[in-house]
C-alpha cells in the first residue's frame, strides 16, 4: 500500500475525498486541492454518506472534519479504516475537542489540523498524510504526551494476560515534547542531530503504539463481551 | 416537562397504591373469614352479616378511589374511616363479651386500609389523625381497655405515622429526582445545542480569516481578527469550559444554581487549598501568536500555586514580547507529570546566544527571568531558560506536587 501512494505523486494526482458538512468549507478545500493539483475524486456531506461513497472511489487521503450529521467523524474514521488499513485520514476540525481528536487519532488518523490552518499548510499536511507521514500540531502533540501520561498513571492490569501498557521511550518523549513546544520536524532534527526521517519514525511510533492499544483493548472488549463467537 | 415529572413521580407512588388495593380485599376476606368462625359468640349474627355485606359492597365499590392519589379524595377518605369507626364501635352490639374479654373487631385488621389511605394521601399529619380516631374508637369499643388493647392501638399509631413519614420523604426524594433528571437533559440538550453552534461560528471565522488573507488590504485585517476570535472560542470550546461557564450564566431557575455551587466551590479563588484546573488559567493566553498544548484531563494544583504559576507564564509571555518583539510566535506546553506540573513558554525569537546567557545574568539583565525564578522557588519550583540559536528562547516552569497524602485529602 505504501509504493503507490509514495510514488505515485509524481506520475498520478493523490486521489482526495473531502468530508465536511459545511458547504462553504467542503467547496473551499476542494477548490484548493484541486488548484494544487490533487485529484478530488468525491464529497461528501455527512457520516453514513461518507462510508458509503469512500468505499466505492477507494481514495487515498480522507480529508474529515469530526462534526457531521447521521454518524459522528470518529465513527466514519473507524469504519473506513477497520476495513481499508491502507487509508490515510486526515482530520480537519474547527473545535478541537480533546476526546474526539484522541479518539479519532486512536482509531486511526494520521494527521490533524485545525481549519484555521493556511491553504499551504493544508496542501502540505495532505501531501504528508498521502505519504504516510504523521501530521501533528503542537495542541495534537500536547494531548497524546497527557494520553501517554494518563495510561501509565492507571493503575497497573489485574490479570497477567491483559495487554501491557503502551510507553513512550525517553527518545519519543523528547521528540513529542519538542513538536508540542511547536519545533518543526527539522528544527528537531538539527536540535537532536539526527535525520528528518528519524524524527517522523518518532512520532509515527508514538501513534503507532497507542492505535495498535486502542485494538489490542477492542479485541480483549469483544472476547470478554462473547462477541468473538459472532 | 410536566409530563416527565408525573411519569417519575408515579413510578415510586404508584406500587403503594396497588398495594393499598390488594390489602383491602385481603383483609376483607380476612374479616369475613374471622367472623365465620367465631360466628357461635354473637349475640346478634344478623349485626355482624349486615355490617360485612355492607363493607364487602363498600370496599368493592370504592376499589378504583384507591388506585391512585388522585381518585383518593377527602370526601372518600371521610367516608372510609366511618365506615371502619363504625364497624368497630357496633362490635360490643354484636357480641356483648367485647367490652370485656380481647377479641377482633368487625373490620379487624381493615381498618388500617382506611388509615393507610390516609397516610399515603397526606404523610405522617393525616395518618396520626386517623390512627388517633381509631384509637379512640377502640378504647371505647372496649370498655374496659386491658394492657393488650392499649398496646395496638400504640403500636397502630406509631406504625401509621412511620408510614406516613415515609410516603413523604419518598416523594420529596422523587421530586427532587425529577427535577435533577429534568436539569441533566436540560444541560445536556444545551450542551449538545452548544457544540453544534460554536462549530459553525468556528467554520465561519476560520472561513473568514482563510478568505480575508487571500484577498489582502482591508480584508486581511478582518481575517486577522476573525482569526483571534477563533482562537479565543476554540480554547474554550475544546478545554470544556463551556458547559460549566453557560450553567452558571443561564441560572434563572433555582435548582440550576444549586447545581452549580458546587463546581464554583471547587474552582473559587478564595480557597487557597481547592485543586483548580491549571488549564483553565492559562487557556486564556492562547491566541494568533500564541498555541497552547495541554493534556486532555485536568491539571490540578492547589489554588494558590496554579494562580502564581500562571502569573509566572504571563510574565515570560511579556518577555517574549519585549525581547522577542511583538510579531514572535510563542507556544506554551502544559505537561501533568506524576510527580511535577511543568509548563513550558518557547517563542521562535533570535535567542539568546551561548556565552551571552550568563553574561547577561551576571550583569543582572535578566530582571524579568530572574523575577520569574523567584516566583516558583517560592513554591519549591525551579525555572529554567534554554536557548537554542535559530530556535528560540525556552522557559521551564516545574513546580513539584504536594505530597500523595494531601493530594489525597484535596482531592
Amino acid at each position: 500500500m505504501s509504493t503507490p501512494n509514495t510514488q505515485a505523486s509524481e506520475e498520478r494526482p493523490i486521489r482526495v475525498m473531502v468530508v465536511d458538512d459545511h458547504p462553504m468549507w467542503r467547496d473551499a478545500v476542494a477548490r484548493d486541492l484541486t488548484e494544487s493539483g490533487f485529484d478530488v475524486v468525491a464529497t461528501a456531506g455527512d457520516g453514513p454518506g461518507a462510508v458509503r461513497r469512500a468505499r466505492a472511489v477507494t481514495p487515498d487521503v480522507l480529508v474529515l472534519d469530526l462534526n457531521l450529521p447521521g454518524m459522528p467523524g470518529v465513527q466514519v474514521c473507524k469504519e473506513l479504516v477497520g476495513s481499508n488499513p491502507g487509508l490515510r485520514v486526515l482530520v480537519l476540525s474547527a473545535s478541537g475537542e480533546h476526546a474526539d481528536v484522541l479518539e479519532a487519532v486512536k482509531s486511526g488518523a494520521t494527521g490533524y489540523l485545525l481549519k484555521s490552518a493556511s491553504t499551504q499548510e493544508l496542501t502540505d499536511a495532505v501531501r504528508a498524510t498521502a505519504a504516510g507521514d504523521p501530521v501533528f500540531t503542537p495542541g495534537l502533540a500536547g494531548l497524546v504526551l497527557g494520553e501517554y501520561r494518563r495510561l501509565a498513571s492507571d493503575p497497573a492490569p489485574a490479570a497477567p494476560d491483559q495487554p501491557k501498557v503502551p510507553q513512550l521511550t525517553d527518545r519519543e518523549t523528547e521528540v513529542l515534547r519538542l513538536v508540542a513546544k511547536g519545533l518543526s520536524y527539522k528544527q528537531i532534527a538539527e536540535r537532536l542531530v539526527i535525520s528528518h526521517r528519524t524524527v517522523q519514525n518518532h512520532v509515527q511510533n508514538t501513534l503507532g503504539k497507542l492505535q495498535l492499544h486502542n485494538r489490542v483493548e477492542l479485541v480483549r472488549y469483544a472476547i470478554e463481551a462473547g462477541l468473538d463467537d459472532v | 416537562m410536566a409530563g416527565r415529572v408525573r411519569v417519575v413521580r408515579m413510578s415510586v407512588e404508584q406500587p403503594l397504591w396497588r398495594a393499598l388495593t390488594a390489602y383491602r380485599v385481603l383483609t376483607l376476606v380476612y374479616a369475613a373469614l374471622l367472623a365465620g368462625f367465631g360466628s357461635e359468640k354473637f349475640e346478634r349474627p344478623w349485626v355482624v352479616v349486615a355490617y360485612l355485606a355492607f363493607l364487602a359492597l363498600w370496599t368493592l365499590v370504592t376499589l378504583p378511589r384507591v388506585a391512585n392519589a388522585a381518585s383518593c379524595t377527602k370526601r372518600f377518605l371521610g367516608l372510609d374511616l366511618v365506615v371502619a369507626l363504625v364497624g368497630i364501635l357496633l362490635t360490643p352490639l354484636a357480641d356483648f363479651d367485647a367490652q370485656h374479654v380481647d377479641g377482633p373487631t368487625l373490620p379487624s385488621i381493615w381498618t388500617a386500609g382506611s388509615v393507610l389511605a390516609f397516610a399515603l394521601k397526606g404523610g405522617w399529619r393525616w395518618a396520626a389523625f386517623a390512627s388517633t380516631l381509631v384509637a379512640v374508637a377502640n378504647i371505647v369499643e372496649r370498655g374496659e381497655p386491658s394492657e393488650d388493647t392499649f398496646h395496638n392501638v400504640v403500636l397502630v399509631w406509631v406504625a401509621s405515622i412511620a408510614i406516613g413519614y415515609v410516603v413523604e420523604v419518598a416523594r420529596a426524594s422523587e421530586r427532587t429526582l425529577a427535577r435533577a433528571l429534568e436539569i441533566e437533559a436540560a444541560t445536556r440538550e444545551r450542551e449538545r445545542l452548544a457544540r453544534d453552534i460554536h462549530d459553525s461560528v468556528l467554520q465561519v471565522l476560520a472561513m473568514v480569516q482563510r478568505r480575508g488573507t487571500a484577498l489582502g488590504g482591508e480584508a486581511a485585517e478582518l481575517g486577522r481578527m476573525a482569526g483571534e476570535q477563533e482562537v479565543a472560542l476554540r480554547t474554550l470550546v475544546s478545554s470544556g469550559l463551556v458547559p460549566a461557564t453557560r450553567v452558571s450564566e443561564d441560572s434563572a431557575e433555582g435548582a440550576v444554581v444549586r447545581a452549580v455551587d458546587t463546581g464554583d466551590l471547587e474552582r473559587a479563588d478564595e480557597d487557597e487549598q481547592a485543586p483548580c484546573d491549571l488549564r483553565s488559567l492559562l487557556a486564556v493566553h492562547a491566541g494568533s501568536r500564541v498555541v497552547f498544548a495541554e493534556p486532555g484531563a485536568p491539571v490540578l494544583l492547589p489554588a494558590a500555586a496554579a494562580r502564581e504559576l500562571a502569573a509566572a507564564v504571563s510574565a515570560a509571555l511579556d518577555n517574549v514580547r519585549v525581547h522577542a518583539g511583538a510579531d514572535a510566535q510563542a507556544w506554551i506546553l502544559v505537561e501533568d507529570e506524576p510527580d511535577a506540573v511543568i509548563v513550558t513558554v518557547r517563542d521562535d525569537g533570535p535567542g539568546i546566544p551561548e556565552g551571552r546567557l550568563d553574561q547577561a545574568e551576571e550583569e543582572g539583565r535578566l530582571g524579568v527571568a530572574l523575577s520569574i525564578r523567584g516566583r516558583l522557588r517560592d513554591l519549591g519550583g525551579t525555572a529554567e531558560l534554554i536557548s537554542v540559536p535559530g530556535q528560540g528562547t525556552e522557559v521551564e516552569l516545574k513546580i513539584p506536587k504536594v505530597s500523595r497524602g494531601k493530594a489525597g485529602t484535596a482531592r
